[in-house]
């Protein structure tokens, strides 16, 4: 069974305390609080890993930092646990997935893998940012089932095993 | 004999029940005898077609008292059957003959011999169908539970048959009677030769895969079967050698409940089986066990895996204990725990968690084991903390660290004479800890690590904790801004040092946290003061909650009047019901009362600053209340005396004069709490100075009116009249709210025809209705607490009365626009505070008032109609939903409620995101299918929301719809 996994044992790190304890005040006041860095990771560090039970976040695919944003502009760029891994692409497109459901459209959301961390980072990153591959993923319905399950629970493959 | 045979023939040719209970009431009464029966049926079991006579006589005989029989009729009768059984026609009704005969008390060793040979040598279980196969084995069953020596007795011959007769049972009705039969056999035989083909017939059956079938017919589930056969498994040691290769076999091919089974059974089963099989099979166990643990399936199979490892270790070394001299561990707990220590080398990795659980269950094992491991894994890791070139896995190392000490600390707590497993290693422990609490980034493990070792038992001495101590002051001290988002595990592990030695802490830290406390409150634009101050004081409140240290507490705060942590410190402690609370009343509330009274008579420029804060004066109101409620009765006699004698001289008067000029009304409200706690002791004088004072005050202030409220409350029958000229004022003043939560709920029925008569004035009736909503609402001053006469329900009574005069108000609508809007406000008020059950009978009638009451323009209300509403989803089913009819005009309205540009309550669009969010799990698929689209695409602009909170709410309410999918 360990031998299908990609990466049998990743490196699991803590995940840091929610940030959103820093102002949580319930005001109800005009001020616009603009959409930041800290919340568009909020929304994919719970992402759950392919093949683990753990979250993005915690493997440090994602982080805080590897996310920027200009104006509408978004750019997410997450690190895979190992160079060759084949999930990378179904993590990816559980990003894109989850950020085109909550992030206004007026956004536009590029996805990459960080440079140097994958074997085919040209293939994953053209697959991931490309309109039409996308769609057409995202028409395919066991592709959609996995994804889903990644957005919602721990490791859909060990479940399917 | 003539009758008998006459019924027998009229059975035969009819087969009616009748003749039946007649032959058998006859043989009861004596009137005939089952002799007369066999000789009239003669003709009849001589016949070809034999059956039928046979049957009646089965019939018959299970319509008889048990003990009807007499020693030789029933051996003739088995007898008889027995020789019906080789005969394919007869062997029906003989079976059920011998169901019968076989529990009777008359039926002896001899009969059972032959009854059991007989079966054993003629019956072909693959020829009958179930219910008939059943009879056999309920005879076998009431032959063991009768006459066991028999059946003993006769050894490998009744094994042998039986086993054929079990091969190839499918039916669960059947089985659940094997496995009992197996169970016995198993414990009680002999059957040291025939093991293998015991097991066979019963390990095919193992792991259970039943599912029942629809109807299930005997109602037998699959849990049923899988105990019963369980406890076949366990029965003997002797299926030890066959069972766990099986068992290893199944558990690397079978799902995930079966998978469960066999760890289930396995926890059951090794102990049975002896330490000798365990130890032989220990290292396939290991390795199959492993896999659960490091590749888990989910997290109950995990654990469940776990305590199969334990209960291994448990039996294979349980037997060692014995001689002390022993303390190197062999065999599998060493090889395990060498392999798990392999991985630890790589402590970052996501498998040394799995290792490291399970060397921690290895520690809940026997002592020696859990010493063996601990003296392995402790220095392992410790080791592995100090090597320089390791220092990226620090973090993790400490995190293991910390869950070794928490499990070593949960092996021990039971046993506290025994050595501590720790105590070899604990310098180094410490040590590695602490400097562990050096480096930011470790310092969160270290913490959790130190509270471990703190919360150990005699681990720790006083002067090592003293060590911890200093090492937290030192954080604290060193890095204030970079201390926050450790300040939590800081203040837990305070706080249980605090539990074992609080001296400790009263020394060290305490003093650092007051020096942080300015003498002189900073002042407003000191921001940075200011938090500096608030920090310290939430540390200090978290913290001060053991005796000795609040005491310090209390004697620097009330010097320093932050009494606002006070408050908060000594609600905790009365929540906690510590006695000490008492002891405190001369001392401190003395003392306030003295400040106050104090700074109100002389007019000095400090004073008024200081009353100018109204927290501040809450907050030493409520330390006040709080320490006067938890006194006894006896001690809150006197402190009641001098307070009314201040009030009826006057005393006190001034402090309500200066304080309602200036800080509006707390004074009052600080006046109000000082009376709250007094049982009913009040003059009417005091009450009608108290109505002067308020007289001459300003009206608007709700204060004063929950103060008077308070004081009617206790005294309803002597102020009736009272009540009533004041109320009147009060109607000419116009003051309706305070009005009405004055009379809250002595009268409901007197409230609403007053509300009845207000509504109908336009100008007052939106704040009227406003207040009806108010009432049943929760709110602390009308307490128990607070010795106010609370009625029983008085909630739900006022709700009961007032709801359907709402309805049927809001309902008529000859009233015009403005009516109805006053009761769809008052309506919408009222439902949000009252108990569902109160209004769940309404609920259809209530639902198109409620989806109208959507469209009033006050957000206040929106969002009360729609907490309603999710509170009415709560327990809806997709099946029996209310809300289905009116699915469209919900959808709609709430999404109309969660745009930022025609919502300005963030609120109520929260509010509005949150039903969005529940209406897919109440509403059935195919009702609501229709609006997927539209609700994705609307809630596409909730997204852009500019709050944070709507936002989060739109990304949920719009992942659930985008899954939404029949």
């Amino acid at each position: 069974m360990s031998s299908e996994l990609f990466n049998a044992n990743p490196t699991v790190f803590s995940s840091a305390r929610s940030a959103s304890n820093t102002s949580d005040t319930e005001s109800d006041g005009d001020e616009v609080e603009e959409i930041d860095q800290d919340e568009i990771f909020g929304l994919i560090r719970t992402i759950y890993d392919p093949e683990h039970p753990n979250t993005l976040e915690e493997l440090r695919v994602v982080s805080a930092p590897q996310i920027t944003i200009k104006r509408n502009h978004i750019v997410v760029e997450f690190t895979p646990t190992v160079p060759h891994c084949g999930m990378s692409t179904l993590i990816g497109l559980s990003i894109r997935v989850r950020l085109l459901r909550s992030l206004p459209s007026r956004y536009k959301v590029d996805i990459f893998v960080k440079p140097g961390s994958h074997q085919s980072e040209h293939s994953v990153n053209k697959q991931l940012n490309d309109k039409e591959r996308v769609a057409a993923a995202l028409e395919n319905p066991p592709l959609v089932d996995t994804v889903e399950k990644c957005l919602s629970k721990p490791s859909p493959i060990l479940q399917l095993i | 004999m003539e009758a008998t045979e006459r019924l027998a023939r009229t059975w035969i040719a009819s087969g009616r029940e009748e003749e039946l209970v007649q032959i058998a009431s006859d043989i009861s009464s004596s009137k005939t005898t089952l002799l007369n029966l066999v000789k009239a049926l003669g003709e009849y079991l001589k016949r070809a077609e034999r059956s039928p006579g046979v049957e009646l006589l089965s019939l018959v005989l299970a319509k008889l008292a048990p003990d009807s029989l007499n020693r030789p009729a029933v051996r003739t009768l088995a007898n008889f059957y027995t020789d019906k059984l080789d005969d394919a026609d007869t062997i029906i009704p003989a079976l059920q003959g011998l169901v019968t005969l076989a529990s009777f008390p008359t039926f002896g060793p001899a009969e059972a011999t032959t009854v059991i040979e007989g079966l054993l040598r003629h019956v072909k279980m693959k020829a009958l169908t179930q219910n008939h196969r059943f009879k056999v084995f309920s005879i076998i069953d009431s032959v063991m539970a009768n006459q066991r020596e028999v059946i003993k007795g006769m050894g490998k011959k009744f094994l042998d048959g039986y086993v054929s007769l079990c091969e190839g049972e499918k039916d669960p009705r059947n089985l659940v009677l094997v496995f009992a039969m197996d169970r016995v056999i198993l414990i009680e035989f002999d059957i040291s030769e025939r093991v293998q083909s015991l097991y066979d017939v019963i390990f095919c059956y193992f792991p259970i895969t039943f599912r029942p079938p629809p109807n299930n017919p005997g109602g037998i589930t699959a849990d049923d079967l899988r105990l019963t056969l369980r406890s076949v498994v366990s029965a003997t040691p002797l299926f030890g050698p066959l069972a766990i290769p099986h068992y290893l076999d199944n558990l690397a091919a079978v799902g995930r409940p079966a998978k469960r089974d066999i760890l289930e059974t396995l926890n059951v089963c090794l102990p049975v089986y002896g330490p000798k099989i365990a130890r032989s099979f220990a290292r396939k166990l290991w390795n199959s066990l492993k896999l659960e643990v490091f590749q888990p399936v989910d997290v109950n199979t995990e654990q469940l895996a776990l305590k199969t490892l334990q209960t291994l270790i448990n039996t294979i070394y349980a037997s060692e204990e014995g001689n002390e001299s022993q303390t190197d561990v062999q065999g599998l707990a060493r090889d395990a725990c060498e392999e798990c220590l392999t991985i630890l080398r790589e402590p970052e990795k996501s498998q040394a968690r799995p290792a490291t659980r399970v060397l921690c269950s290895f520690m809940a094992t026997t002592p020696s084991v859990a010493k063996f491991t601990v003296s392995q894994a402790i220095p392992h890791l410790t080791k592995l903390f100090i090597n320089p070139d390791e220092v990226t896995a620090r973090p993790a190392t400490l995190v293991l660290l910390a869950q070794f000490i928490e499990a070593a600390r949960d092996a021990q707590d039971k046993d506290t004479t025994t050595e501590l497993f720790l105590a070899p290693y604990k310098d180094e422990v410490l040590g590695a800890l602490s400097s562990g609490l050096k480096a930011h980034n470790l310092r969160l493990p270290s913490l959790g690590g130190l509270k471990g070792l703190v919360t150990t038992q005699r681990l720790l001495t006083d002067q090592e904790l003293g060590f911890i101590v200093h090492h937290i002051d030192e954080i604290i001290q060193d890095h204030p801004d970079r201390f926050d988002d450790i300040s939590d595990g800081v203040l837990e592990l305070l706080g249980s040092i605090a539990e074992v030695a609080p001296q400790i802490v009263v020394e060290q830290t305490l003093p650092i946290l007051f020096s942080g406390l300015p003498d002189v409150a900073p002042a407003r634009e000191a921001a940075a003061g200011r938090a500096q101050a608030w920090k310290a004081l939430s540390y200090l409140q978290t913290l001060c909650t053991e005796p000795q240290l609040f005491d310090t507490l209390v004697v620097r705060l009330t010097t320093k009047l932050e009494h606002l942590t006070l408050a908060n410190t000594l609600q905790v402690k009365v929540s906690k019901k510590h006695a000490d609370v008492a002891k405190y009343l001369e001392r401190l509330v003395v003392r306030l009362f003295k400040i106050f009274v104090y700074s109100a008579l002389e007019f000095k420029e400090t004073a008024a600053t200081f009353l100018e804060d109204p927290r501040l004066l809450q907050a030493a109101a409520q330390c006040m209340t709080l320490v006067v409620r938890s006194l006894p009765q006896l001690r809150q006699e006197p402190y009641i005396k001098s307070l009314l004698l201040a009030l009826s001289n006057g005393n006190i008067q001034p402090i309500i004069r200066r304080s309602l000029q200036n800080t509006e009304g707390c004074a009052a409200k600080h006046l109000r709490v000082f009376l709250l706690p007094f049982p009913k002791r009040l003059d009417v004088t005091v009450l009608r100075g108290c109505d002067a004072t308020l007289q001459g005050a300003t009206f608007r202030e709700m204060q004063q009116f929950t103060f008077v409220a308070v004081i009617v409350n206790r005294k309803v029958d002597e102020l009736e009249g009272f009540l009533e000229g004041f109320s009147t004022k009060f109607w000419s003043n116009e003051v309706l709210n305070a009005e009405l939560s004055l009379e809250r709920r002595h009268w409901a029925i007197v409230t609403w025809t007053w509300v009845y008569q207000v509504f109908s004035d336009a100008s007052i009736n939106w704040d009227a209705a406003k207040s009806v909503g108010l009432i049943p609402g929760h709110d602390d001053i009308l307490t128990k607490d607070n010795h106010a006469v609370t009625r029983i329900l008085y909630a739900q009574k006022y709700v009961k009365v007032m709801l359907p005069q709402t309805i049927s108000g809001s309902q008529d609508t000859s009233g015009g626009w403005i009516n109805l809007v006053a009761f769809l406000v008052a309506l919408a008020g009222l439902i949000k505070s009252a108990p569902k059950a109160t209004y769940l009978g309404e609920l259809p009638s209530l639902m198109p008032l409620l989806i109208r009451g959507l469209d009033l323009p006050d957000p206040q209300i929106r969002s009360n109609v729609i907490e309603t509403l999710l509170a009415a989803a709560d327990g809806e089913t997709p099946e029996k939903s209310l809300v289905a009819e009116h699915a469209s005009t919900l959808v709609n309205a709430m999404l109309k409620n969660c745009m930022a540009k025609e919502m300005p309550s963030s609120t109520v669009r929260v509010a509005a995101l949150q039903y969005l969010a529940v209406l897919p799990s109440i509403v059935r698929y195919d009702v609501l299918h229709p609006y997927k689209t539209q609700v994705i695409k609307e809630l596409g602009k909730a997204l852009d929301d500019p709050k944070k909170t709507v936002r989060k709410e739109a990304v949920e309410a719009r992942t659930i719809w985008f899954k939404y999918n029949g």
